[in-house]
């Protein structure tokens, strides 16, 4: 067969690929040299698809709990089990006791049936997705500033970038297809400036490269919006813009002498930045997790926003999963409506309540971590989850386990028996996107088709299937054909306005227009962040090259599973000399709420005081030296700078 | 003397054809297992098919490709006596994801074999000549079969000497063969441990401080040696010193290998394909690979060990 | 029908190359360039002549990939206590790929002698066998990165084709080079002509326009000299590597890369298939051992490995040719600017400032 098109389920540049069939093995795997992000070219990650995703233990059939084991049974049974028991919650408990945890790597149609079935089928304000253990805080900080929570521009639009700001994100490794543009713009002219812990590969290309201390940034920015807003380095009509007093006052507390010892960064440096950025305006200002999962991620985005907003550039936020962003414009999430409708906006949450034909609330929900915390005070007694391995990529895994266990009921749909799929009253086998038609939004808010290329593996379901069919023997309508879900999404969602699955077959998606987003300031307000001294090392717990978030998939492609066959953890040299520890040594990192050993690797590139631990090796992540206590404005977990000690094993 | 030929081109004149389609294992039998060290353990492996097992022919310091049925293949060499056509020996080391899975299969389970593969210890080209044969840890395991085959034609060579080192006593390979081969006057035989323990009275340290026991002259001995990394690096730096020339040194290398038969492109060192031109080669014959940084390297010898 | 040079070309009306490959259609799988979704044109299999699109310029997913399938299943097995039950799995149907250009036919003759011997791997050798390629002459590099010229490749061949096309305007020259090719031909005999002078004049004057129109230079030379005696600086190997973003492109579209990896892997039924897929030298996979010990430990390392096999006379020696058509496909597929042409560059002129630098520095 020849090759079918469609998108790569990996990160969220969006390549498109061909995958090539026959007598149901996969032959052959190829990018589109049309497409304006692959160009004829993929990442290692996007290389390795096909082998990620049909390894064999897939699984293939659904489990049902019986005594302590999961066993093998039938669709219907799965179905009826998992309805009665959301039905026994509903009327026992209320609605509240319901929640709906959703991945990021749905197609957007299945994004959309997921909320649609939480809100109005369910009717639990409870529905949340897995933006939130990685990149949610951008939505609000952006949605007040750019008004787009999403990138500007078209990643082939970096290419021609005069100046780039990038913070907290190795992009090289994560994201090549950007880190690919960024050289191609540095040997135009462009001029970079980083700021992250460690010294990425990025490096050689980068003007100057500062390096904050973890979970320092949002003083370091501060100071750079102080300076360059002192220094009058804006363009003259920016006083106009709204927001500008606000955003002001708010820096009035920026204490430039004491910013060396807060964060690691000097102010003249900051000052070489502003420069730097100012000469060769517009910037293009790019963040990462580095950012994104800290404490106060809001402030720090609104703050990087803010910069772009002064020197007249456009914000790319380096969000991960490959539909992000479709999740996040189709409303999975806990305190916003699909096109990201305020719970507030009384009048379009009334178009919604008519669109679903169902009453709506004006409160959040749970977030996802709010969610579990809610397992554990036994207030939500079902909770459904859609591919988000929720033990490895929440923090805490003990508590994880036993908020999850305390549940009456468990619906997890997997494509893998994950750690979570474990702990299941059902699983559902879900297909892969090889297996069903859909669309994702990449993040230059391009969507995309994705098409059927292998027929689903055993008696896998798509979760649009599964999502019709408790909605079905519930009594209530979603529709199994993605042309008719996206369809209605188009009809209601104004930035979705104009996609169809006809005009996909015709031409690339167009990234959405947002209707009338005014770009305005947003004020950032400062921090105050203790040492602990009983746990002196700062974590980066990140992804790593060839690995995708927790590894469910990549570490089934032999290739890719092979690069870095051993648990690692790095430290600088100095730091490992003081605490006595010898490279390949197994050492324990522990912080307040849980530990983990590693064999111990030097690496000088990385900053002393911090510990870095790559998060994809199977059956531990170091999201369990994480606690509960998410970032209050966005309810992301702080992966990214959280306290801990280092070890030798005993 | 020259062992893998210049030209990469010959075929591996040596035995067997491996048949039409030379992916295709063909089936053996385990019939019996041996515990050598706590990490090693020595198969007994015969084929199914009694007319293929009849005409399989092999030479010492060649290798298989072994199939652990629903794990993969790796490449273990042929540790019995070549002479010994029935069944042959395969001493693995569990270590990988197929090895550690062998170790799990049992008397009576079935594996594949693709082989004989690569070249042999050139016992042909040493006739008349003094051998010294220096090994540690499990690269004694591919000597195995010269020695058998030396002893059974003792009268065409000349000295004989045996050097090997361990780790512990308990970490010592074919100590049942050491039993019988000490039995006889015509070898010489000199063994050593890192750490004794209350049992052993031999030579305790590396291998190379049983040299100034060994009384052999340079100009008519070769020597055959395998080992880990470590070992072989002494080794060979203490031979040069004695006098011994380049292409008096032979060993075995070792390399990541996929097909074992030169086209995956895993096992090259430079131009060469280990698995079809080696893996026995003269220490001469390694100076013009120079993906094998110097005698200071890992990359020589078997890797038991981790460094 | 008979191998015949320029001088005994016949020609092929275009008219009638719907006819040409009903014809061939009868005896073989059509493959060609045709045109998927959202305009992408790439090789696939030819339902109608219609599909064909004669004006392609060059497909980035080379063709070696119908002879060394990016995924193959080698064979499949079961096994139980009693015993294991193997089973081959081999497809090799007779196919003809029209429009292949010079620089693959070059890369899939090196390939066939390559997996040809001293041993024979039985699966490219059927797919070999049982192909026979219709090549295009290049009037003009189809890419700015295309550098055939430089490596013997192309744009034309003089010899080792099955039967080579030029395209005249309104015709093709149609040369026999291959008894394969000879054989291909005789379903369709009946629609070839004998070429006139003006035919060939034309063809002369297609050869000196299309060699004086590359863009992209790698003289591999003075680079084949250096790598052989290993005389390039570690460091500039480690600078180069450096930059590598790993993904693997440049040797999975490399027409002449034919590393390999092999996995058994469950099936359906309590099957295993032994499948095995495209590799590449530039990962540190590709070479680490279960100890964890790695003779290729480095960027560098693994960046050296790669130019030492595509450019040094030990390999030419080995394998009849050196191991670049320049054919440019890494050039494009690169996510940085590590291409043949770019290396070749580095290795060429800076190797004496290398010295120079370091001779400078030990005296200063």
């Amino acid at each position: 067969m020849n090759g079918v098109l469609t998108t790569c389920g990996f990160c969220s540049c969006g390549c498109a690929l061909y995958i090539e069939v026959s007598n149901g093995c996969i032959k052959g795997l190829f990018p589109s040299v049309n497409h304006p992000v692959s160009t004829g070219r993929l990442c290692i990650k996007g290389w390795s698809l096909t082998s990620s995703i049909t390894c064999a233990d897939r699984l293939r059939t659904p489990l049902i709990r019986r005594g302590s084991s999961l066993e093998p049974g039938s669709w219907d049974e799965a179905i009826s089990l998992t309805v009665s028991a959301l039905r026994k919650s509903s009327s026992n408990f209320g609605v509240k006791s319901l929640g709906v945890i959703g991945s990021a790597k749905m197609t957007n149609e299945e994004c959309y049936s997921l909320v649609k079935f939480a809100r109005s089928v369910l009717g639990t304000p409870n529905i949340d997705g897995s933006c939130r253990f990685y990149d949610a805080s951008l939505i609000q900080a952006l949605l007040q500033t750019t008004g787009i929570p999403a990138s500007e521009i078209e990643i082939s639009a970096i290419a021609k970038a005069r100046s780039i700001l990038i913070v907290g994100a190795n992009v090289r490794d994560q994201l090549p297809h950007i880190g690919s543009r960024i050289e191609e713009a540095v040997r135009n002219g462009c001029q970079v400036v980083a700021a992250d812990p460690r010294t990425f590969t990025i490096a050689p290309h980068v003007r100057l490269f500062l390096h904050p201390r973890p979970g320092k940034d949002l003083a370091w920015i501060r100071a750079l919006l102080k300076t360059i807003i002192d220094r009058k380095l804006y363009h003259e009509d920016v006083p106009k813009m709204s927001g500008f007093s606000e955003l002001c006052s708010s820096l009035n507390g920026v204490a430039m002498d004491r910013l060396n010892d807060e964060t690691g960064v000097d102010p003249t440096l900051v000052a070489e930045a502003a420069k730097v950025l100012t000469e060769k305006s517009p910037p293009v200002v790019m963040f990462g997790l580095g950012v994104l999962q800290q404490s106060n991620s809001t402030e720090i985005v609104k703050a990087l926003a803010n910069i772009a907003l002064l020197l007249g550039g456009s914000v790319i936020p380096l969000r991960g999963h490959n539909n992000a962003q479709g999740s996040s414009d189709l409303g999975m999430a806990h305190d916003f409506l699909p096109g990201y409708t305020p719970l507030s906006d009384s009048e379009a949450m009334r178009a919604w309540e008519q669109a679903w034909d169902c009453p709506l609330p004006q409160l959040p929900g749970l977030s996802a971590p709010d969610m579990i915390r809610a397992c554990e005070a036994g207030d939500i007694k079902s909770l459904l989850v859609f591919g988000e391995n929720l033990v490895l990529s929440a923090p805490d895994p003990r508590k994880t386990v036993s908020a999850l266990e305390h549940l009456d009921f468990l619906g997890v749909s997997e494509l893998y028996y994950t750690e979570t799929a474990a702990l299941a009253d059902v699983v559902f086998p879900a297909c892969s996107f090889l297996e069903k038609d859909g669309t994702f939004t990449n993040i230059e808010r391009r969507v995309q088709r994705v098409r059927k290329v292998l027929e689903p593996l055993g008696e896998a379901k798509s979760d649009l299937w599964i999502l019709a069919e408790l909605a079905s023997v519930l009594g209530k309508s979603i529709s199994r054909d993605p042309v008719e879900v996206l369809a209605e999404v188009s009809a209601h969602v104004s930035q979705y306005a104009d996609v169809s699955y006809q005009g996909l077959d015709e031409a690339w998606g167009r990234p959405w227009q947002s209707n009338g987003a005014k770009r305005k300031f947003a004020p950032v307000n400062g921090h105050s962040g203790g040492r602990d001294p009983e746990y002196p090392f700062q974590l980066i717990a990140s992804r790593i090259h060839f690995h995708q978030q927790t590894g469910t998939m990549s570490l089934r492609s032999p290739v890719l599973s092979r690069e870095y066959p051993e648990a690692f953890a790095e430290l600088n040299g100095e730091d490992a000399k003081k605490l006595g520890l010898r490279p390949g040594s197994l050492i324990t990192i522990s912080s307040r709420s849980g530990s983990l050993a590693r064999n111990l690797l030097l690496n000088d590139s990385l900053p002393q005081g911090c510990i870095h631990v790559p998060n994809f090796f199977a059956g531990d992540s170091p999201n369990r030296l994480a606690s509960y206590e998410c970032d209050p404005s966005s309810g992301v977990p702080i992966y990214k700078g959280c306290a801990v000690k280092v070890e030798a094993v005993k | 003397m020259v062992l893998a030929p210049a030209n990469p081109k010959r075929m591996w004149g040596v035995t067997h054809d491996l048949g039409e389609n030379l992916y295709l294992p063909k089936v053996a039998i385990i019939r019996g297992i041996v515990d050598e060290t706590p990490d090693t353990k020595t198969f007994k492996v015969s084929f199914e098919d009694q007319g293929y097992a009849e005409s399989f022919r092999w030479e010492s310091g060649q290798f298989a490709e072994v199939t652990v049925f629903g794990f993969g293949e790796a490449p273990i060499g042929f540790a019995s006596d070549p002479a010994e056509q029935s069944s042959f020996d395969l001493t693995v080391v569990g270590r990988g994801g197929v090895t550690k899975a062998m170790h799990q299969l049992r008397i009576g389970d079935r594996v594949g074999i693709r082989g004989p593969l690569g070249n042999c210890w050139p016992l042909e080209q040493v006739k008349g000549m003094d051998l010294l044969i220096i090994s540690g840890g499990c690269g004694l395991a591919p000597l195995r079969p010269a020695i058998f085959h030396l002893l059974a034609n003792r009268r065409d060579y000349g000295e004989m000497w045996l050097l090997y080192g361990a780790r512990t006593p308990a970490d010592r390979d074919f100590k049942y063969d050491f039993e019988v081969w000490r039995q006889r006057s015509d070898i010489h035989i000199l063994e050593t441990v890192d750490e004794a323990d209350d049992s052993w009275t031999g030579n305790v340290g590396v291998v190379t401080t049983l040299f100034d026991q060994v009384d052999i002259r340079g100009e008519n001995a070769v020597v055959f040696t395998c080992g880990p990394p470590i070992m072989i690096k002494f080794v060979i730096m203490k031979l040069l010193r004695m006098g011994f020339s380049e292409d008096r040194v032979v060993t075995s290398l070792e390399r990541y290998m996929k097909c074992g038969v030169g086209k995956c492109g895993h096992c090259c060192i430079n131009h060469i394909y280990l698995c079809t031109e080696g893996p026995v080669f003269t220490y001469q014959q390694m100076q013009g690979l120079w993906e094998i940084r110097s005698i200071g390297v890992e990359d020589l010898g078997c890797d038991c060990e981790r460094i | 029908m008979k191998i015949n040079g320029v001088a005994g070309a016949l020609i092929l009306k275009k008219s009638d190359a719907g006819i040409f490959l009903e014809g061939l259609g009868r005896d073989f799988r059509i493959i060609a360039p045709r045109r998927h979704l959202m305009g992408d044109i790439m090789f696939g299999a030819i339902q109608c002549p219609e599909e064909v699109v004669w004006d392609y310029g060059h497909d980035l997913y080379p063709p070696k990939r119908f002879f060394l399938p990016h995924y193959e299943n080698l064979f499949r097995y079961r096994y139980e206590a009693g015993g294991v039950e193997l089973e081959k799995v081999k497809d090799a149907p007779q196919q003809a790929i029209i429009g292949v250009r010079s620089c693959d036919v070059s890369a899939i003759q090196f390939q066939g002698g390559f997996f040809g011997s001293p041993t024979v791997d039985p699966y490219y050798k059927s797919r070999l066998d049982n192909t026979v390629l219709f090549s295009l002459v290049c009037n003009e590099p189809p890419r700015k990165e295309c550098f055939c010229i430089c490596c013997d490749s192309g744009p034309y061949l003089d010899v080792g084709f099955d039967v080579q096309l030029t395209d005249l305007g309104d015709r093709f020259l149609y040369q026999i080079g291959s008894e394969k090719g000879a054989k291909a031909t005789e379903s369709v005999e009946l629609l070839l002509t004998k070429a006139e002078e003006g035919d060939l004049a034309e063809r002369r004057r297609i050869e000196a326009h299309a060699d004086s129109r590359f863009e992209t230079i790698g003289y591999l030379a003075k680079a084949i000299i250096f790598t052989s005696e290993n005389r390039v600086p570690e460091e500039l190997w480690e600078e180069l590597g450096s930059t590598c973003f790993r993904c693997g492109a440049c040797t999975n579209l490399c027409p002449v890369c034919t590393c390999f990896t092999v996995e058994d892997r469950k099936d359906a039924d309590g099957y295993f298939m032994r499948c095995r897929s495209w590799d590449s030298c530039q990962f540190s996979g590709f070479t680490r051992e279960a100890s964890g010990h790695n003779p290729r430990p480095t960027f560098g390392s693994r960046l050296l490995r790669r130019f030492y096999h595509k450019a040094s006379y030990q390999y030419i020696l080995r394998d009849g040719r050196h191991g670049c058509v320049g054919c440019g496909r890494c050039i494009t597929c690169c996510l940085t600017d590590l291409g043949v042409p770019t290396v070749i560059k580095r290795v060429r002129r800076e190797l004496p400032e290398y010295l120079e630098a370091q001779q400078k520095e030990k005296e200063g």
